[in-house]
């Protein structure tokens, strides 16, 4: 038995963390920049999570919304659901948080490079995708177009205003916004995000959609893309589900075969594809 | 996976009576602690610690619970934190050399298919750190109505993970195998001379109950089964108790959670068994459940013994035990369940045998 135990790491630990910034998005979405213990760097890719931590709380799965191209911290945020994230919404820049991770597969970042990406994001599915954003943002040569959707419940739901207008003045991204109930000072599209779909110019050899959003959006976003002929095999989705472990024991986000805190929680639609459990 | 057969006619072994024996655990005791069957009440067995080798079971049908408690405990605790200052500790982790006594061939396989899931990927340090330095004797045992370890493939004197075997040829006749090194130096070391080695040939030992199909052809019923109406059919009667993941030898299956002292200063982060029959278990902030129904956790469950780990592994995860289907509080059995999906494979497939 000696020679199963290659590795004595205990699995549980957390890195406990500061944050160094924490401001309100909305009314439900609080957004932390955190730094590890000495500065050192995370290392995650794009679509990855980190096991969050409270003492006395507990501990849930949280996606990272940064890009690892900004050094010495990374970010979340995280909506306020349940009691951990009640807690979590109290704290401030100078508190602490424990942190594992970071875990998952992530999207494939390398195997993206040279096509257009689409992005499609409803709700706080943005959040994970603003990690590839930005990614792509900071090496916006080696993609082609970047075009994204994003769609949210009203315009007050909307996440990381600033960015958006950025997004939206860029010349090298093609924004695209919807609203399901627009408020007074709406001008843009009202509708769900389905309906941005039918009208991309897309080069459908060419160009990955990269899907994250509430679990009813998904079936619909990929009828919307295949109306259009876009193939299964270049659509990627991030799944959410309960974990406690993140290392593939606790059984508590197996999908059928897959457990999506390792096989996922971004997955190409082929693999889960059929798998009832999954969308 | 490894599936060593072990040879029963090159293995050396020795006869011991009843009292040889249980000086015999005596011994065991001065080397580290013992864990053995125990009666518990009239009808119940338990895998206890050894006090008095006079107090162990030879003959049971089955412990109520396998022996995962002893390296995946139902509850154990993570670490412990202080909320004044954020910091915390990891409680040490024994590994001392234990024996565990009069283990079944099915459960031996048990845990030897936890070690695969613990291994795989990242190694989990608090199970292994508990299983290593673990030896393991084995004995035989003679099936009741709920065995069907051999419709899984593994039979009663099946050796593979064990360092002795017993096999109780008689009433006070004991013949023990040496399956390893260790095991043949403990004999040894007892006072144990005159090997024999040779062809043995054991009981006749029937099984009552009996997965229709061989455990190979299972895989093509699992290949098939996600839509059958069976599922719905067999969970009508299930309460979701969860029952059947606590006595599951091969659920691991686990929470976690924070408990604070009433001064709110300290506190634990535990984790403890969790069953994928409770209606939570997969449910997400937000309330979504992605398996709300019981047909589908049932499935869910047996997919996991028969499927999902099983595809990787090489060979059923359930053990045939028995224990799930004994202590279902509804009276549902494993072994029916199966042989429903068989049935109704073979009417979907319209094959006859």
């Amino acid at each position: 038995m000696e020679n199963l135990v290659k590795e004595k790491k205990i699995l549980y630990k957390p890195q406990i963390s500061e944050i160094i910034e924490a401001k309100m998005l909305t009314d439900l979405e609080k957004f932390f920049r955190i730094r590890l213990p000495e500065g050192k760097e995370l290392g995650h890719t794009p679509g990855q999570f980190v096991q969050v931590s409270l003492f006395g709380v507990g501990e849930a799965p949280i996606s990272v919304c940064s890009s690892p191209t900004q050094k010495g911290y990374f970010e979340l945020t995280i909506r306020k659901v349940g009691m951990l994230t009640e807690k979590l919404h109290e704290l401030e820049a100078g508190d602490k948080v424990g942190i594992r991770g970071p875990y998952g597969r992530g999207f494939d970042v390398e195997g993206f490079k040279g096509k257009d990406i689409l992005i499609i994001g409803g709700g706080i599915g943005i959040v994970p995708l603003r990690s590839l954003i930005n990614y792509i943002i900071d090496n916006r040569n080696d993609y082609g177009r970047l075009i994204i959707l994003y769609g949210a419940k009203s315009p007050s739901e909307l996440l990381y205003q600033d960015e958006l207008k950025m997004w939206e003045e860029r010349e090298d991204i093609e924004y695209h916004v919807t609203v399901d109930r627009a408020d007074e000072n709406w001008k843009g599209n009202v509708g769900v995000i389905t309906t941005l779909i039918p009208p991309l110019e897309l080069d459908l050899d060419n160009t990955i959609a990269a899907v994250v959003g509430p679990p009813v959006m998904y079936k619909f976003v990929v009828l919307a893309l295949k109306g259009k002929r876009f193939p299964e095999k270049n659509i990627y989705m991030s799944l959410e589900r309960r974990m406690k472990c993140g290392v593939g024991k606790c059984g508590h986000c197996q999908i059928n075969n897959l457990y999506v805190c390792q096989d996922g929680p971004v997955f190409n639609y082929l693999e889960i594809k059929g798998l009832e459990e999954a969308i | 996976m490894v599936q060593e057969n072990v040879k029963v006619e090159n293995l050396k072994r020795v006869e011991f009576n009843e009292k040889e024996l249980r000086k015999f655990i005596g011994f065991l005791k001065e080397k580290g602690k013992v864990y053995a069957p125990h009666r518990k009440g009239e009808k119940s067995f338990a895998f206890m610690e050894v006090n008095d080798p006079d107090m162990v079971v030879f003959e049971y049908t089955r412990t109520i619970l396998p022996l995962k408690k002893y390296f995946f405990p139902t509850r154990e605790v993570l670490l412990e934190f202080n909320l004044k200052d954020n910091s915390f500790e990891i409680p040490g982790i024994s590994s001392e050399r234990k024996f565990f006594f009069g283990v079944h061939s099915y459960d031996m396989q048990s845990i030897l298919r936890l070690d695969y899931s613990f291994t795989k990927g990242e190694p989990e340090y608090n199970y292994l750190t508990r299983r290593e330095n673990s030896i393991f004797i084995g004995i035989s045992f003679e099936p009741d109505e709920y065995h069907f370890c051999k419709s899984v493939g593994i039979a009663i004197e099946d050796m593979e993970g064990f360092s002795l075997f017993i096999d109780i040829a008689d009433d006070d006749r004991f013949v023990v195998f040496a399956v390893d090194e260790e095991g043949l130096e403990l004999l040894k070391e007892f006072g144990k001379k005159d090997f024999v080695t040779g062809e043995y040939v054991f009981k006749e030992r029937e099984f009552k109950e009996k997965i229709k199909y061989h455990y190979g052809r299972l895989p093509q019923i699992f290949e098939r089964c996600y839509d059958f109406e069976t599922w719905k059919r067999v969970s009508e009667k299930c309460v979701g108790c969860g029952n059947c993941n606590l006595v599951c030898p091969t659920c691991y299956c686990f929470d976690m959670e924070d408990d604070v002292d009433l001064r709110v200063e300290k506190g634990v982060r535990t984790r403890r068994w969790d069953s994928c029959m409770l209606n939570e278990f997969a449910m997400v902030a937000g309330g979504e459940n992605f398996r709300k129904e019981i047909y589908q956790r049932t499935r869910h469950r047996l997919h996991r013994k028969f499927k999902y780990i099983t595809d990787h592994y090489g060979a059923p995860f359930c053990v045939g035990c028995g224990r799930c289907s004994k202590y279902c509080p509804a009276g549902i059995n494993i072994v029916d369940v199966v042989n429903d999906l068989i049935k109704e494979f073979e009417e979907r497939e319209k094959v006859s045998l």
